[in-house]
C-alpha cells in the first residue's frame, strides 16, 4: 500500500532524509518511530504530496506521489501534527467542507457516520474554537476518515491528549486496521509496541531498524532478562555479584527488591539461577522474565549509531 | 471548476461568520454614507447630483480596507496549519487560489451592490420625478454604469494584490500592512505628475500613471467611458497576481 524507495529530502544544505526505504502492506499498522527531528514529519509530508522529495520514489496505493499526485492524494487520509481546523466553522460544517473537497457522495450522511465513529455526534453543531483539545484531535481524525481512504497517515496523533484519551485513540487506531493501512508516527515507544504490526525506527534521517516489535527484539540480539527476588542474609548487591558469575549471564544488577539478570543469547538460565540462590542458603521468592521494551531497543540502536558517528 | 466552487463557498461564508468582515462593511458603508450626504448638501440647488461620488469614495476606501479582508486569506491558513491539509487535498494549487480570490471578490461585490442604495436615492431625487420641475437636474446614468463596472474591476485588482501579500507571509499584520502600503502607492501614483518636473521627471510620472490603479478608472470608467485598455489593465493585474500567488503557494512545497 505504501512503498518508499531511497527517499532523499534536502532542505538547502541540511539533509533531512538520507535515502530511506520501507513498505507497508494492506491492512497493516506501521509505526514510525523516532526522536523529534528524526525526519518523521518530513517523510509523511512527502507521502501525502505536501512536498516533493529531492530524489527517490514513493508510491501510495500504486500511484506515484509525484507523477500522479492527485490520484495518490485521493487515496490518503492525513492528520498533520498540528490538527488543521478552521476555528470559525462548526464541527459539522468543517467535515462537510472536507467531504466536498474530497468529492464524497452523500456528504451529509457520511459526515454523520464519521461523527459517530469518533464519538462527536453531540458536538456536531459546536464551533471548533469552543471544543477541547481531545475533541479537536477527534475531529481531525474524522476529517482524515471522511472519504474512507485505503491509506491513513497520522502524524503524532496522541500528542497532547490525556491518558484516557490516548488509550481511546489507540484502540480506535487498532480497530481501523480491518479497512485501512495505517501509518502513524510517534516518539512514544511503548505506543508503537502496543498498536503496531510493524515498526520503522528512524533517526537523523536514516532507518536504523524495522520489523515487527518482537522480531526487532530478537534481531538486535538483546537477549532476555530475568527478575530474581530472594530472602535471606545476603543483600541485593552480593546476590547480584553471585548471580553474575553464572555461565550465560551477561551481568546482574539490583532492581527494586531483587536483582535483574541480563542473559546472553536467549539461553535459559532459570534452573541455574534457582540452584545458585538455594545453594547460598536463600529463599527464592520470585523468578520471572522481564520484557525488553522498545524503549531499550531504541536507546540501543540510536546510541550505537551515535557512537559510530562520533568515532 | 467544482473545487474552485467548494473553496469559493467556504471563503465567502467565512466572511459572514467573522466579525472583521462586518466591521469593515459597517465602516465602509458608513463613511460612504457620510460622504454622500455631505456631497449632496454641497450640490443642492447648485450642481447636478453626481452618482460617481459614491464610487470614488468606495475606491478610495478599498485601498485601506481591502487589505483588512485579504490579509487572512493565506496567512491565517499557514499559521493554523490548515494550508498543509489543503495542499494535500486532491485539488490543484491554482484552484485553491482562484477559489479564495473569488470568495473575497464576491464579498466586495456584495458591498458594492449595497451602495446601489445611494443611486436609488439619487434617482428618486432626480429624473424619476413624474413631473419634473423646471431646472431639476437629471441623473447622468452613463458614468454610474461605467463606474460600477470600473470600480468592480478595480476592487478585483486590489484583492488580487492583497492576496499576494497574504501568501507571502504567515503574519496577517505584515500581510495587511504591506498590501496597504503597496495599494496606496499604486493608487496615488498618478498624482506624481502634479509634482514639479525637477522632482519627478515627466517620464517617471508618466510611467507611474500607467501603472497607477486610480488613473485607469478616474478618467475613463467614472466618466462613463469603457476603454478596452483599462479593462485589460485590471484583468491583467488580477491574472498576474493570481499567477504569482499560485507560484508562491506552490513554492511552499519546495521549502
Amino acid at each position: 500500500m505504501i512503498e518508499v524507495q531511497n527517499l532523499v529530502k534536502k532542505y538547502g544544505d541540511f539533509t533531512a532524509l538520507h535515502g530511506i526505504s520501507f513498505k507497508a502492506r494492506e491492512g497493516e499498522i506501521l509505526g514510525f518511530l523516532g526522536p523529534n527531528g528524526a525526519g518523521k514529519t518530513t517523510t509523511m509530508r512527502i507521502l501525502t504530496g505536501f512536498m516533493p522529495p529531492t530524489s527517490g520514489v514513493a508510491k501510495v496505493a500504486g500511484h506515484d506521489i509525484f507523477d500522479e499526485s492527485l490520484a495518490a492524494r485521493e487515496k490518503i487520509g492525513y492528520l498533520p501534527e498540528t490538527v488543521p481546523l478552521y476555528p470559525d466553522m462548526t464541527v459539522q460544517g468543517y467535515l462537510e467542507f472536507m467531504a466536498e473537497l474530497r468529492h464524497v457522495p452523500e456528504r451529509k450522511k457520511r459526515t454523520q457516520e464519521v461523527l459517530a465513529l469518533v464519538g462527536m455526534e453531540h458536538r456536531a453543531k459546536s464551533l471548533i474554537r469552543s471544543i477541547s483539545k481531545g475533541m479537536r484531535q477527534r475531529v481531525g481524525l474524522a476529517q482524515s476518515l471522511i472519504h474512507n481512504p485505503p491509506v491513513l497517515i497520522l502524524d503524532e496523533p496522541t500528542i497532547g491528549l490525556d491518558p484516557a484519551q490516548v488509550a481511546d485513540l489507540r484502540s480506535f487506531i487498532r480497530d481501523l486496521r480491518t479497512q485501512h493501512t495505517v501509518m502513524f508516527s510517534t516518539h512514544i515507544l511503548s505506543e508503537a509496541e502496543q498498536i503496531c504490526d510493524r515498526v520503522v525506527i528512524i533517526n537523523r534521517g536514516q532507518i536504523v531498524a524495522q520489523g515487527a516489535p518482537r522480531e526487532l527484539r530478537s534481531k538486535l540480539n538483546l537477549g532476555s532478562r530475568i527478575y530474581v527476588e530472594a530472602r535471606g542474609r545476603a543483600d541485593q548487591k552480593s546476590l547480584a555479584n553471585t548471580l553474575s558469575k553464572i555461565q550465560g549471564v551477561k551481568f546482574a544488577e539490583p532492581y527494586q527488591n531483587g536483582v535483574v539478570v541480563n542473559v546472553k543469547d536467549n539461553k535459559d538460565v532459570r534452573p541455574a539461577l534457582a540452584a545458585v540462590v538455594l545453594e547460598n542458603g536463600l529463599e527464592l521468592l520470585e523468578l520471572r522474565p522481564v520484557a525488553i521494551t522498545l524503549e531499550e531497543i531504541f536507546l540501543e540502536v540510536t546510541t550505537a549509531l551515535g557512537a559510530e558517528e562520533d568515532a | 471548476m467544482r473545487n474552485i466552487w467548494t473553496v469559493f463557498k467556504r471563503e465567502l461564508r467565512q466572511y459572514f461568520v467573522s466579525p472583521i468582515a462586518y466591521l469593515v462593511m459597517f465602516a465602509v458603508l458608513m463613511l460612504i454614507g457620510l460622504n454622500f450626504n455631505t456631497d449632496l448638501q454641497d450640490r443642492a440647488n447648485f450642481e447636478p447630483a453626481d452618482g460617481t461620488v459614491v464610487l470614488s469614495t468606495f475606491a478610495f476606501l478599498m485601498v485601506f480596507f481591502a487589505p483588512l479582508l485579504t490579509m487572512r486569506l493565506f496567512a491565517e491558513e499557514t499559521r493554523e496549519g490548515t494550508l498543509e491539509l489543503m495542499l494535500t487535498m486532491p485539488i490543484r494549487d491554482h484552484e485553491l487560489v482562484i477559489g479564495k480570490f473569488l470568495g473575497a471578490w464576491a464579498f466586495y461585490s456584495i458591498m458594492l451592490v449595497v451602495t446601489l442604495f445611494y443611486q436609488g436615492i439619487l434617482l428618486s431625487l432626480t429624473n424619476f420625478d413624474p413631473s419634473p420641475a423646471p431646472l431639476q437636474s437629471e441623473l447622468d446614468l452613463g458614468p454610474i454604469i461605467g463606474g460600477y463596472i470600473g470600480i468592480w474591476l478595480f476592487s478585483g485588482a486590489t484583492i488580487a494584490i492583497g492576496m499576494f501579500f497574504s501568501a507571502m507571509t504567515e503574519n496577517q499584520i505584515i500581510a495587511g500592512f504591506l498590501s496597504m502600503a503597496v495599494l496606496f502607492i499604486l493608487w496615488v501614483g498618478d498624482l506624481a505628475g502634479l509634482l514639479p518636473a525637477s522632482i519627478v521627471s515627466t517620464r517617471v510620472a508618466e510611467a507611474l500613471r500607467v501603472i497607477s490603479l486610480q488613473s485607469h478608472y478616474s478618467t475613463s470608467f467614472l466618466e462613463g467611458v469603457i476603454r478596452p485598455e483599462d479593462v485589460y489593465f485590471y484583468a491583467g493585474v488580477m491574472f498576474i497576481m493570481l499567477f504569482v500567488t499560485t507560484r508562491l503557494v506552490e513554492s511552499r512545497r519546495w521549502r
